[in-house]
């Protein structure tokens, strides 16, 4: 009897869980008559309006919005869904120094056997170029972040200090600002990859070097060159004499330093204006935007800080449809560019939206009326190619955790880019690459 | 569990000498192997079901990928115990192990040290603020582990933080709670506020276990309370110290997420600061979920290892005393 009455339980049980399992993929089955369902992973401010505006000029497609976490939460999730084997969404959001990593562990679809190449002159070159390998469309860009000098015109002003135009005036007006402030520092060494990057790239340092088209196991790693030294040593030597402070970016600390006077400059990209307007109450209308200061007198050398764009997963289950959404999402939409700038504050690279009046004629109020943008718009214009590594993870990781030791004392900062130069070659070959300067 | 099934027999073990005619050995085991077996089998079933599910099974398949290596340009091959071999000459994995020992070698005895004078303390008081004082020390271990990391980097902040302007009252610059000196320090003080709590209720209770009566003889022999707190309660509340005492030895060990909310504030945490922190960023920042496995076992191995002899240690100190 009690054997029965088990079995018939356990029937039941079985029941009910199959039908939960029967729902659970039902709701994510396409209809036949139905529009194609495609889930999206992004973490976009305001993202809400820009999927219901394509949901709303879509019949064909509809798209379920998911927001799994920021930047590493989100990878961190994405590297599981593709290790496991399912789990991924059919179209994630992905900053360009990721875009590598993912094509070699061989998540992302080539968008370009689905006519993606057509959108090719639509955005900036070197977001174009850091999307794709060769024809192969791995990514569609969204949003960049062309690097500037933001800087307190109020107090360079009123010290009678000259705006550096040159990383030898910046290091100049470093010494001057302590000088007239001893509490007051010029910025802050903020332990951000992506920032120091930014800063690299815009000296004329290329470090890295990857095409999967070319071939998959060999790298280009060169953080020695002279081009990328003289960016840490400089920092560096602005650290050691104290001229810099040591805040680490996007702190409660960090914020409100830039917004008490702290710092007096910060060498941001073409989002802050959006980041920095919502945080800093106290200083707005006293900040201004110029041009980064040049290694070289009169060079126009720029780089960039940021970036992101939509992939397709190779677990789409309909990657045509997948496509149109990552192509769409953005795009040429007008009402998702008006949130995307006016609400998140995104720096675009489709080249129409960047070069729109309406975009380069925006006076800021935190800006004391500036018109900022007509600095950031010429920067992503001159960006070159710039490359990274299918690791980028770990070289950012590396760098920072040297970088780390150099503002502690325990490393001197001459040795941060060899000291990562030899974890980097020596993790690229245990991965079986074969490593060229 | 089983013995109080009424639908069979109880195990005739467990009966003291029967007056009644005994069955034949035969049959009594046929029963006992047969009617009795089966419905305990259910009983435990479930349970035993959970344990394979999310115990057994993720372990064998974390077992079975530490056995491979995989690498971003040639894919994924067999290597055995190579990943093993690695990871116990691994330096930043060696590194992070000493730095959790020394963590816990400091931090372990304040905030056991702490735990037990409190819960002395709470023993010998009974007054209404006792009770109030015991729910505040609790209070902590309530709040999840990520809300109080990140509280507390917000009181270490330089700008808003109370602590770090006392300096300043006597001319001093603020404190940096984040720089690579008082780093973890900063992070001893997360985990003892955390944790102190929850183990004085341990003792605690433990204390209300003893006998009354040993107080009693105490006192009448002339013991002062100091005494009495020494001589006569911490030794009969030896076993669940040594239980709070092995609990923290593994948390330690496992040190993580602490660290890891952290790192937004302090750039001095590195990618394998601590052990778990590196197994984490093996596979989920750099792919490599075979070495993270590996790394994971090799942590387990020597968790099981460190609390083995902790225990050993203990009972070999106690059976002396």
């Amino acid at each position: 009897m009690l054997g029965t009455k088990w079995m018939a339980k356990l029937r039941a049980g079985l029941v009910v869980a199959g039908l939960l399992a029967v729902a659970a993929c039902g709701g994510a089955a396409d209809n036949p008559d139905g529009p194609v369902r495609v889930s999206v992973w992004a973490w976009y401010p305001e993202f809400k309006g820009v999927v219901d505006a394509f949901n709303a000029s879509h019949k064909d497609i509809q798209v379920d919005w998911t927001n799994v976490g920021t930047g590493p939460d989100q990878y961190a999730k994405l590297k599981t869904a593709f290790t496991a084997g399912k789990g991924a969404p059919d179209v994630a959001m992905v900053e360009f120094q990721q875009i590598p990593t993912f094509v070699i562990l061989d998540g992302l679809v080539d968008m370009g056997q689905y006519g993606a190449n057509d959108d090719k002159n639509l955005y900036a070159e070197w977001a174009w170029s850091q999307a794709t390998d060769g024809d192969k469309v791995y990514a569609i860009p969204v949003d960049g972040g062309p690097m500037a000098l933001m800087y307190r015109k109020d107090l360079f002003d009123q010290h009678g200090i000259p705006v550096p135009t040159t990383w030898l005036e910046y290091a100049d007006a470093a010494a001057k600002i302590k000088a007239v402030d001893p509490n007051a520092y010029i910025a802050s060494f903020g332990s951000d990859g992506g920032w120091l990057n930014g800063l690299m790239w815009q000296a004329g340092c290329r470090p890295y070097g990857y095409s999967q088209a070319r071939a998959k196991d060999e790298v280009k790693i060169n953080l020695t060159a002279p081009e990328c030294e003289k960016v840490v040593n400089l920092y560096g030597d602005l650290v050691n004499k104290g001229l810099m402070a040591q805040d680490k970016f996007f702190t409660a600390d960090a914020t409100a330093a830039l917004d008490s006077g702290k710092y007096w400059t910060w060498a941001a990209a073409g989002w802050t204006p959006g980041y920095v307007a919502g945080s800093l109450k106290n200083t707005a209308g006293k900040w201004a935007v110029a041009p980064m200061p040049q290694w070289t007198a009169g060079a126009d050398e720029q780089g960039d800080w940021g970036g992101s764009t939509f992939t397709v997963t190779k677990q789409a289950k309909n990657q045509q449809a997948a496509t149109t959404v990552a192509r769409e999402l953005f795009g040429r939409s007008k009402t998702a560019w008006d949130i995307g700038l006016n609400k998140a504050f995104l720096y675009p690279l489709v080249k129409d939206v960047a070069a729109d009046p309406a975009f380069t004629g925006k006076a800021y109020d935190f800006f004391n009326g500036q018109k900022v943008n007509e600095i950031f718009v010429p920067v992503s214009e001159k960006l070159g190619e710039f490359q990274y590594t299918p690791f980028q993870d770990f070289v950012f990781k590396d760098l920072n955790d040297r970088t780390a030791e150099a503002m502690s004392g325990s490393r001197q900062w001459s040795t941060v880019l060899e000291e990562t130069q030899k974890n980097v070659v020596a993790y690229a070959e245990k991965q079986g690459f074969k490593v060229s300067r | 569990m089983t013995r109080s099934v009424p639908i069979t027999a109880p195990a005739a073990d467990d009966l003291p000498p029967s007056p009644r005619p005994v069955e034949s050995p035969s049959r009594r085991r046929r029963r006992r192997v047969t009617a009795h077996p089966v419905a305990g089998a259910l009983f435990v079933l479930p349970f035993f079901l959970v344990v394979v599910a999310f115990l057994v099974v993720p372990l064998g398949y974390a077992f079975w990928l530490s056995q491979s290596s995989k690498s971003l340009a040639l894919g994924t091959r067999f290597t055995g115990i190579d990943n093993y071999v690695r990871a116990f000459t691994d330096p930043v994995l060696l590194d992070g192990l000493l730095r959790v020992v020394l963590f816990g070698l400091v931090q372990i005895p304040v905030m056991l040290g702490i735990a037990l004078a409190g819960a002395l303390t709470l023993d010998a008081v009974t007054t209404k603020f006792a009770v109030a004082f015991r729910l505040i020390a609790f209070m902590p271990y309530a709040v999840p582990a990520v809300v109080g990391a990140l509280m507390w980097g917000f009181l270490y902040s330089r700008t808003f933080g109370p602590f770090a302007d006392l300096p300043a009252l006597v001319g001093g610059d603020p404190i940096d709670f984040f720089s690579a000196s008082l780093l973890l320090v900063s992070l001893g003080n997360i985990v003892t506020w955390a944790w102190t709590g929850y183990n004085m209720i341990i003792l605690y209770s433990a204390l209300q276990g003893v006998p009354r009566e040993m107080y009693e003889a105490a006192v009448i022999d002339g013991a002062t309370p100091v005494q009495i707190a020494l001589r006569v309660k911490v030794p009969a509340i030896r076993q669940a110290i040594s239980l709070a005492a092995i609990f923290t030895v593994i948390g330690t060990m496992q040190f993580f997420t602490e660290p890891q909310i952290m790192a937004r504030f302090a750039p001095q945490i590195s990618a394998g600061y601590t052990p778990n922190l590196y197994a984490y960023n093996q596979a989920f920042a750099y792919s490599d979920f075979n070495y993270s496995a590996a790394l994971s076992f090799t942590l387990g191995f020597l968790v099981f290892v460190v609390a083995y002899a902790f225990v050993f240690v203990n009972r070999r100190r106690g059976a002396r005393s």
